[in-house]
Parts: structure tokens; C-alpha cells; sequence
């Protein structure tokens, strides 16, 4: 299809049109429609990559079904540089084996990557963000339309510049990614993260909106509450959703019996 | 009966942004919740009740296979129980309803995830076609559109019979109500805090503490 050097990272001189590129791309917001517990997104990357597959020679395109249908589990935002990167390569008509290859090679950095920076970072931050706005007296639907817009800057930037660098750099796409020390950004990060938690509480203990000030009880009980949940961990967390409505259903019952007594 | 299918309808999107399509967080409680408030013409309930959520759900993050509540339909659902019960026993039976419904929807989820394995490909096992890929993505799609719909709609028939009920057995004040849901965000915040602290940031947390303080003495 092209010749360029195959997956070398040169810029390639594709005969693609722009919209097969872009086609690619967008499907890419699809990776995860047919999660399943075998292939997981393989089918998802199957489909996203069709419009590039469906351009190659009919023997090569019934190989490389295959070969981009089997298991992959990246982030589905950073499934953007896989994306880029395989599409790259198959316009190339690098060899199958290197594509599989970098394609099983690849999947679980950008797994780590994405549950590092996108899951375990930007989501708590910009939900604590929105929270923080939100306790204070911002009203509701702005607070919405200002966390939407901002994350999803964030996220489509990703995806966008993500799938530039995979298809820019081809099999070369690790080092490159290692280069902008994502990682060491998103531990950088962090930092805001666990201020905002510390904001959130603080606002909520003084009496933010619908609040009101916490009565004593309350209040030491919720600062009780953060100290259990620092302390006991994610494993903390279901027992806490299950005691929350518990405590609910049993209120509710004695506020029956109380009015069927009455 | 256009109020219930403009929800389940709802839910149905929000199920779909969680992991599905794109990911665009209207599913995050907030978001979700907000939208079903300003349906039901009271968005004011609707963003309460999501931003109680939003603290309860802040580590629920649809990682890979992990199997964590499913914020959108549950938020849906919390919107209009607090709504319909009103007060108090609203924001109550709201919040415990979306933690339920957040479970229900992580189970269900689970299951669907089984169910893709029938119709979606597997080269190990015979040579892939465009179509079969294809069938498989749509099939899923769809069926995961409709697991939200269904789960919203279940959620919805069971509030709404539970509101009548809820707000006049509800014993607490308004005060009480807020205090009692906030002890249990609060080991949520904690949790995140602990995940984040591992990275010695403690410090951070600290001084958000008494920044938050501040703020909320002089605008909460």
C-alpha cells in the first residue's frame, strides 16, 4: 500500500484517504461495545479497524481479521495509540507476526497507562472538581456542564493525539510514549487529587450547601468515617454501600412500625 | 407514562456512556442524576442526590474487567425516588436505592459480559469474518442498551412504589438524613484518600482539609 519503511517510525506516505483515518478513529469510542470475558475488546479493535482492513489485498484482509479480532485489553481511550499504531502497520503491509507481535506487546502498558492516568487520577480529580463547586453553592447545572467540558477536553485530546502518535510512530510508539513520562505526570498529579479530597471533606464538615453545619454527632462521625475508610481501604467500601442501606431500610421499618403503633 | 420512558430512556444513554460508547462520564452520578432531576422538573433534588452519590462513587471506575457499581442507571434511579418520596425521606430512599441499583447493574453487567462471548468471534476457533464482527459489536451494543433500559425501569416501578411509603415512615430530619448519608460518603473519601496517600502525599490532604474548612465557613 505504501512505501514507506514498514512500522519504522518514518512518516509514512500513505494513499489513504483522510476519512479512513478518521473513520478508524472514531470507531474507536466503540472499543469496548462487545466486552466479553474471552476476547474482551478484540472485537471492539476488530471493528474499529475495519476501514483500513477493508482496503488491503482479500488474502491479507482475511489474516488480518483474525489477527486483530483475537484478545486485547487496553484503556479505551489509549486504545487510540494501538489504533493509530496497527493501522500504520497493516497500511504498511508489515509482516502479520510483527503485528501480532507488537499488538499482544502493547496491550497491557497502555491497560496500566490508561487505569493510571485516566481511572485512578483524572476521573477521581475532576469528580472531586465538580463536588468541591458544588458544596460550595455553584449551581447544579453549571457545575455539570463545567465537569463535562473540562474531562472531556482532557479525554478527547488523549484519544486525538493519542492515535496521531500511534500511527506517527508505528511499532516505535512505547518510546515515544515513555518520553512524555505520563506516569510521573499523573503521581505529579495525584497531589491536586488528594488536596481536593482533603477540600471536599472540609467543606462538607463546615456546613456546605444543603448541608448545613453538621450537628456533633454527625460531624465526628464523619470524620470517624474517613479515618475507618484511609484506614481499611477499597475493601472498606462495599460493607459501607451495604451498612448505608441497611441503616436506611431499618429507619424506614421502625418509621413503619412507629405509625402502625401510633 | 412519557415521565418513566424519557428515564428508562435515559438510562439506557447512561448505561451506554458508562463503558460502551465512548465514555464521556454522562454517566457519572452528578451528570446523570442532574439530567433525570431536570426531566422530572426539579433539578435542584436531582443534583443533591448526585452529589451525595457522586462522593460514594468517586473509586467506582469502569476498569477493564473489574466489577465496580454502575453509576448512570442507578443515579437515574435515585433522581426520581428522591424526587417522588420529596424531603428527607427522598434523599434517603434516592441514595439507598442508586447503592443497590449500582449492584444490580454491576451483576448484569457481568452476565451480558458472558453473553457477548456467544456471539462475538473467536479466531482460536474458526477463521474470522467482517459480518461475524460486525453481528457481534451491534448484538452487544444493543443488547447493552436494552440491559439499561430494563434496569432503569425495574429500578423506577420499585421506587416509585416505595415513595408513598418512604416519606411517611421516614423518621429523621432533614438534618439527620444529611448527617446519617454523609458518615458513609465519608468512608469513601477516605478510601480514595488512602489509595492516593500511598504516595507519601499526605500533606496535601492536610491542607485541603483546612482550605475546605475555610471555604465552606464563608460560602457553605
Amino acid at each position: 500500500m505504501s512505501s514507506a519503511p514498514k512500522g519504522s517510525g518514518a512518516a509514512p506516505e500513505t494513499p489513504l484517504p483522510p476519512g479512513v483515518l478518521r473513520a478508524v478513529q472514531l470507531r474507536g469510542m466503540f472499543v469496548q461495545a462487545s466486552w466479553n470475558y474471552r476476547t474482551m475488546q478484540g472485537n471492539g479493535m476488530a471493528w474499529a479497524m475495519l476501514p483500513v482492513l477493508r482496503r488491503a489485498s482479500e488474502e491479507r484482509r482475511a489474516a488480518a481479521l483474525d489477527r486483530h479480532a483475537e484478545h486485547f485489553n487496553g484503556h479505551p481511550y489509549f486504545d487510540s495509540v494501538a489504533l493509530g499504531a496497527l493501522s500504520r502497520l497493516e497500511v504498511d503491509e508489515a509482516d502479520p507476526e510483527t503485528i501480532r507481535r507488537f499488538r499482544a506487546a502493547i496491550r497491557g502498558p497502555l491497560g496500566a497507562l490508561g487505569d493510571r492516568v485516566v481511572w485512578a487520577t483524572a476521573v477521581p480529580s475532576f469528580a472531586l472538581l465538580a463536588a468541591v463547586l458544588y458544596w460550595m453553592g455553584v449551581p447544579g447545572a453549571v457545575v455539570a456542564f463545567v465537569f463535562l467540558v473540562a474531562y472531556n477536553a482532557l479525554h478527547l485530546a488523549i484519544r486525538a493525539q493519542g492515535f496521531a502518535l500511534g500511527w506517527e510512530a508505528g511499532t516505535a510508539v512505547g518510546p515515544r510514549l515513555r518520553g512524555l513520562d505520563l506516569t510521573g505526570r499523573a503521581e505529579r498529579f495525584a497531589a491536586l487529587t488528594l488536596a481536593l479530597v482533603g477540600v471536599v471533606s472540609g467543606v462538607l464538615l463546615a456546613g456546605g450547601r444543603g448541608v448545613g453545619a453538621l450537628e456533633w454527632p454527625w460531624f465526628v462521625a464523619a470524620l470517624g468515617a474517613f479515618f475507618v475508610g484511609y484506614v481499611g481501604g477499597v475493601r472498606l467500601w462495599r460493607p459501607t454501600a451495604i451498612v448505608t442501606v441497611g441503616a436506611v431500610a431499618i429507619l424506614l421499618a421502625l418509621g413503619s412500625a412507629s405509625l402502625l403503633s401510633g | 407514562m412519557t415521565e418513566l420512558l424519557g428515564l428508562a430512556l435515559l438510562g439506557a444513554w447512561v448505561t451506554l456512556d458508562g463503558v460502551t460508547v465512548g465514555q464521556f462520564m454522562v454517566s457519572r452520578p452528578l451528570v446523570a442524576s442532574g439530567l433525570a432531576g431536570l426531566w422530572l422538573g426539579d433539578p435542584a433534588t436531582g443534583f443533591l442526590v448526585g452529589a451525595v452519590l457522586e462522593l460514594f462513587l468517586l473509586v467506582a471506575v469502569p476498569s477493564g474487567a473489574g466489577r465496580f457499581p454502575e453509576p448512570g442507571p442507578a443515579a437515574v434511579v435515585g433522581a426520581a425516588g428522591a424526587v417522588w418520596a420529596a424531603g428527607p425521606a427522598g434523599l434517603a430512599l434516592g441514595v439507598a436505592a442508586a447503592l443497590l441499583l449500582g449492584y444490580a447493574g454491576a451483576l448484569s453487567q457481568a452476565a451480558q459480559r458472558h453473553l457477548n462471548v456467544r456471539w462475538v468471534p473467536d479466531p482460536a476457533v474458526q477463521p474470522v469474518t467482517e459480518a461475524a464482527i460486525v453481528r457481534g459489536h451491534w448484538s452487544s451494543l444493543g443488547v447493552d442498551a436494552i440491559r439499561g433500559f430494563v434496569l432503569t425501569a425495574l429500578g423506577l416501578a420499585a421506587v416509585r412504589m416505595a415513595a408513598p411509603w418512604a416519606s411517611g415512615a421516614w423518621p429523621l430530619d432533614a438534618a439527620a438524613t444529611r448527617g446519617l448519608l454523609l458518615v458513609g460518603a465519608f468512608v469513601s473519601l477516605g478510601v480514595l484518600g488512602r489509595s492516593l496517600a500511598a504516595r507519601h502525599l499526605w500533606v496535601y490532604l492536610a491542607v485541603g482539609a483546612v482550605v475546605g474548612l475555610g471555604l465552606g465557613a464563608v460560602w457553605g
